[in-house]
């Protein structure tokens, strides 16, 4: 394929996910400025491995790209990786106390559906670890299926599943939590 | 039949909100869960949980950010582009160079062309469509351009989109043609004519797609739903009505394309 056709055929294929893609890097680095340089690299990566992608939905293959971009500037500024070392820990940390997995609440639904907790619900989000944030992106956001999850995350199909029922109930949690407080 | 106990009823909500059940298994479980409150809870708020999230503003990519990607499009030999090239970018990396001196001549020459290529739209448009659907239903006017005449309608998109969509009116079967309007699915500018069946509002999206989609129908947030291919086009019929009467119109619609053909 020339450069011209190629360039052609990634602004057709990428860019249309351009903003999933950003959305993804916001929740991730929790940081605008951060997000936009995860984003902006994550896209000239995909340019270089272009090649690398097969079949016809680009998204998941950008999100994964993403994320490893997000990874590896972390890494190359020294940031501390333990919040994946011990993900499944620190999500535990995160419920312990609220016992959410073990109280059914009076009324789950009324703090879910008030307007508030709607609008703030990214912000819950933000308070959680990364290992709850991504899954529940991907899954709930983006609409990905287990399996594309688990390539993305590089982890099995059932880690997913585990991670995915924590982050619920700490997203939950924590909303619940905001509602009380406020 | 399989029966299926509490503790398993419980292990499986999260697969079953998610749609990864077997059918057998999901068949299991909706038997199970009248007889399982505690259950039906979790469900339930796993699915406020996602509507909360999906109707939460997402973020979307910044102008800068957009142009920043974009600003190497423009500039045509090297210097200007790592100028383009805000500082998030090591000038020195070659292939930055060629992605943009590569993108600059597939813009400058191919991108008209590009944009009639048949692009697959993400197989889960279907969210954009009920979100494009609200904002037809949710403005003053329904079209921007008002009419049944498809001689009006059609030429009215030149220009708008990259393709020519096919305009009928089906007022003879009972949906008259109300006008078009464009939107946004995807990031890709989409033609959407404007239906009407009785006080109802159909919009219908297409775009090229060679490839072919399957038969899809569903009901979502309330309204139909209805995705096939006919002609090279992909089409989204989407309705606040019953997708019996979703098929009727695609039905009217397949035979002006089959006779057009």
């Amino acid at each position: 394929m020339s450069d011209t056709a190629r360039a052609q055929r990634f602004a057709s294929v990428a860019l249309p996910h351009l903003d999933a893609a950003y959305g993804f890097a916001r929740r991730l680095t929790r940081n605008e400025s951060e997000a936009q340089d995860v984003t902006q690299e994550a896209f000239l990566r995909a340019w270089r491995y272009f090649e690398t992608f097969r079949g016809a939905d680009a998204r998941p293959w950008l999100l994964s790209i993403v994320r490893n971009t997000f990874m590896s500037q972390r890494q190359a500024r020294g940031a501390p990786m333990a919040d994946l070392e011990d993900a499944d820990t620190a999500l535990d940390t995160v419920l312990a106390g609220t016992e959410a997995l073990a109280r059914i609440p009076q009324t789950p639904e009324k703090a879910l559906l008030e307007a508030d907790a709607r609008r703030s619900v990214m912000a819950a989000l933000d308070t959680l670890p990364q290992t709850a944030r991504e899954v529940l992106v991907l899954r709930e956001i983006e609409d990905l299926s287990y399996k594309r999850i688990a390539t993305i995350l590089d982890v099995p199909i059932g880690t997913v599943m585990s991670r995915l029922a924590r982050a619920r109930a700490a997203l939950a949690a924590e909303i619940r939590r905001r509602a009380e407080d406020g | 039949m399989m029966e299926m106990d509490c503790a398993t009823c419980e292990a499986q909500i999260d697969a079953y909100a998610d749609g990864e059940l077997s059918a057998d298994v999901a068949v299991a479980l909706e038997r199970a869960l009248p007889g399982c409150p505690r259950c039906q809870q979790r469900l339930d708020e796993a699915r406020l949980l996602r509507n909360a999230l999906r109707q939460a503003p997402s973020p979307q990519a910044p102008a800068d950010l957009r142009a920043a990607i974009m600003a190497a499009l423009p500039a045509s030999d090297d210097s200007a582009t790592v100028a383009a090239m805000p500082r998030r970018v090591q000038p020195a990396r070659r292939d930055t160079l060629r992605w943009a001196a590569g993108i600059v001549l597939a813009l400058g020459a191919g991108w008209t062309a590009g944009r009639y290529l048949p692009l697959p739209i993400g197989p889960d448009a279907t969210r954009e469509v009920i979100d494009g659907y609200l904002r037809v239903t949710a403005g003053e006017r329904l079209v921007e351009v008002a009419s049944s005449d498809r001689h009006t309608v059609k030429p009215w998109f030149g220009g708008r989109v990259a393709y020519a969509p096919p305009v009928h009116d089906l007022t003879t079967d009972g949906f008259p043609l109300a006008g078009g309007r464009v939107d946004v699915i995807d990031g890709r500018k989409t033609a959407v004519l404007v239906y009407q069946r009785n006080r109802h509002v159909i919009a219908l999206f297409l775009w090229p797609d060679a490839e072919g989609q399957s038969l899809r129908r569903e009901v979502r947030d309330g309204f139909g739903l209805r995705r096939w291919s006919r002609a090279g086009f992909v089409f989204h019929a989407i309705a606040d009505l019953p997708l019996s009467d979703l098929d009727r119109f695609a039905a009217a619609l397949d035979a002006r394309l089959d006779a057009e053909r």
